[in-house]
């Protein structure tokens, strides 16, 4: 893999990376490095409720926990997140802790942007507009698959305009992801499978984005090779804490990956169908990769190469587009084997929804950075209905 | 004769060209969302001395105003960018796509995102009108 003569790209800081079995239990230590003395929880009920993760944080922070926000929701929306700030506020946190999915690291992102700057958080809906470093943030991510916990965005729901929003900055980055093994053992199979293949999406758009660069395509290709081997794993072996602890860090390089790659088409479909028939993200993103991988396998250059060897496929003698169709028929296989459909209709998806699904593609903002132009929405129909 | 950018006559000049294009039309006819707000930052060594604020209120493929602000003013629109006058300069001579200059944060949004970026022709119009207008950059 090669890159033009006219490469420009600007790779983001990533937050300080602290992984192990149990390294979680030592939370505390991460607080004083970081300067906190009242720190704030931030996660959903079931975690909080339902399993002893908050006791383990709360056990290492001793009288340094000054509360437990669990009014995260999943696709956050701006009351939610001004209604933890309050809370965080009135306990005068100075550091806060997410734990959960990308639900509740996006609300600890967006919470420790009000919590600095004031306000309620669409006040500060923008791009790179943030000025100063925010409240101390450590993310404990509780799957492994939406990589939010290294990525520098937080997608707000704003009810009153029924659509999503971004807060984006260097400043969001948490301070540390804290990736823990012994956290995300609980997850079920199903979404183990999901959020997994989510973060395979990550990877893989990231690749073929118009903004990829060197450093992300190294992140996205590591992070390929890891699913593709321990993905199964962790499926077969729910507490194969090494199996497990292999995908926090897939997701996290994927992560890494489409935070400054960016992802494309199939996320774009992947929201849209999400936002009309309410399917798993990480399940929506599986379903299409195949097709999607297909549909650009004449644009992608030699980059499906390396997925293909990923996923146990053999190449030599292959031009680089024969190479690119096998990468997606073994991802295909692949999206089988860890229990997932490449089906849109087996996921309740029906068929006349899918010109409106076109539509509404081409005016995501994900779409701009595929491989090639893709402005017809014809074209995205015949793909989401090869997909059906 | 080339116009300073950025001056009066410069986005005067700008808010003719959007609309005598009709390609602009089609492209921006999406666009409802509210005026945009550039902001220039100042650039003593080329003779920038304080940050300068335009306002371009285009709705539905129709430039209704273009003018110099106050930065008062220019904050309150819904849609404010800021970048250097290098930044800036790149983006009128197409050498930077201000979408992803916003998402490498060479540009800085205040502002919906998602609106922007759905609206990807209407900015590409945009910045191919501004390219056509006979331009003279200060640090030339």
């Amino acid at each position: 893999m090669s890159y033009d003569a006219d490469l420009s790209f600007v790779f983001a800081h990533t937050p300080k990376v602290v992984f192990g079995a149990r390294a979680a239990d030592s939370v505390g230590d991460l607080v004083t490095e970081l300067g906190g003395q009242r720190t704030v929880i931030v996660t959903d009920a079931f975690l909080a409720g339902q399993t002893d993760l908050v006791k383990r944080l709360g056990k290492s922070l001793g009288d340094r926990l000054a509360g437990v926000f669990s009014g995260v929701i999943p696709d956050p929306t701006a009351p939610s997140v001004d209604e933890g700030a309050a809370f965080a506020r009135e306990r005068g946190a100075d550091l806060l802790i997410s734990l959960g999915g990308g639900s509740a690291i996006d609300t600890g992102k967006a919470m420790a942007v009000v919590l600095t700057e004031g306000g309620k958080i669409l006040e500060h809906e923008g791009y790179h507009a943030l000025t100063r470093r925010l409240t101390p943030h450590i993310a404990v991510p509780t799957t492994a698959g939406t990589g939010s916990e290294m990525t520098l965005v937080t997608v707000i729901t704003d009810p009153a305009r029924g659509q999503k929003t971004f807060v984006g900055s260097h400043f969001l980055h948490p301070d540390v992801a804290l990736l823990d093994p012994t956290f995300t053992t609980g997850m079920p199979a199903r979404l183990t499978a999901a959020t997994g293949m989510d973060a395979m999406s990550h990877a893989v758009e990231a690749l073929i984005s118009t903004l990829r660069q060197p450093l992300s395509d190294a992140a996205a290709l590591q992070a390929i090779e890891l699913i593709a081997t321990h993905l199964p794993r962790a499926l077969a072996q729910p507490d194969d804490l090494h199996a497990r602890g292999q995908m926090l860090l897939a997701a996290c390089l994927a992560g890494t990956a489409f935070s400054n790659a960016m992802v494309s088409l199939n996320h774009a479909m992947a929201h849209s169908l999400g936002a009309l028939h309410h399917v798993h993200h990480g399940t929506l993103n599986a379903a299409l990769l195949p097709h999607t991988m297909r549909f650009f396998a004449a644009d992608v250059g030699d980059r499906f190469t390396r997925v293909a060897s990923a996923l146990g496929g053999a190449t030599r003698g292959l031009g680089d587009e024969a190479a690119a169709r096998q990468a997606a028929d073994l991802m295909q296989a692949f999206v089988h084997r860890v229990g997932l459909t490449t089906r849109l209709g087996e996921l309740g998806v029906p068929a006349e929804s899918l010109p409106q699904v076109a539509e509404l593609s081409l005016s995501d903002g994900s779409i701009i950075y595929s491989p090639r132009p893709v402005m017809d929405p014809a074209e995205i129909e015949a793909l989401l209905r090869q997909a059906h | 004769m080339s116009l300073d950018f950025p001056s009066e006559a410069w986005t005067a000049a700008y808010k003719d060209v959007l609309n005598n294009d009709p390609g602009y039309k089609v492209a921006g006819a999406p666009w409802t969302a509210g005026a945009l707000t550039f902001v220039v930052k100042a650039e003593p060594s080329i003779g920038l001395k304080e940050d300068v604020s335009f306002i371009l209120d285009v709705h539905q493929g129709v430039c209704r105003d273009a003018k110099i602000s106050t930065m008062e003013e220019g904050a309150k629109q819904p849609f404010v960018i800021t970048g250097s006058y290098a930044q800036w300069k790149s983006v009128i001579k197409k050498e930077l796509d201000p979408v992803k200059a916003m998402m490498q944060g060479k540009l800085k949004l205040k502002g919906n995102l998602p609106m922007i970026v759905r609206n990807v022709k209407a900015a590409q119009s945009l910045v191919e009108n501004a390219s056509k207008i006979d331009t003279h950059f200060l640090d030339e």
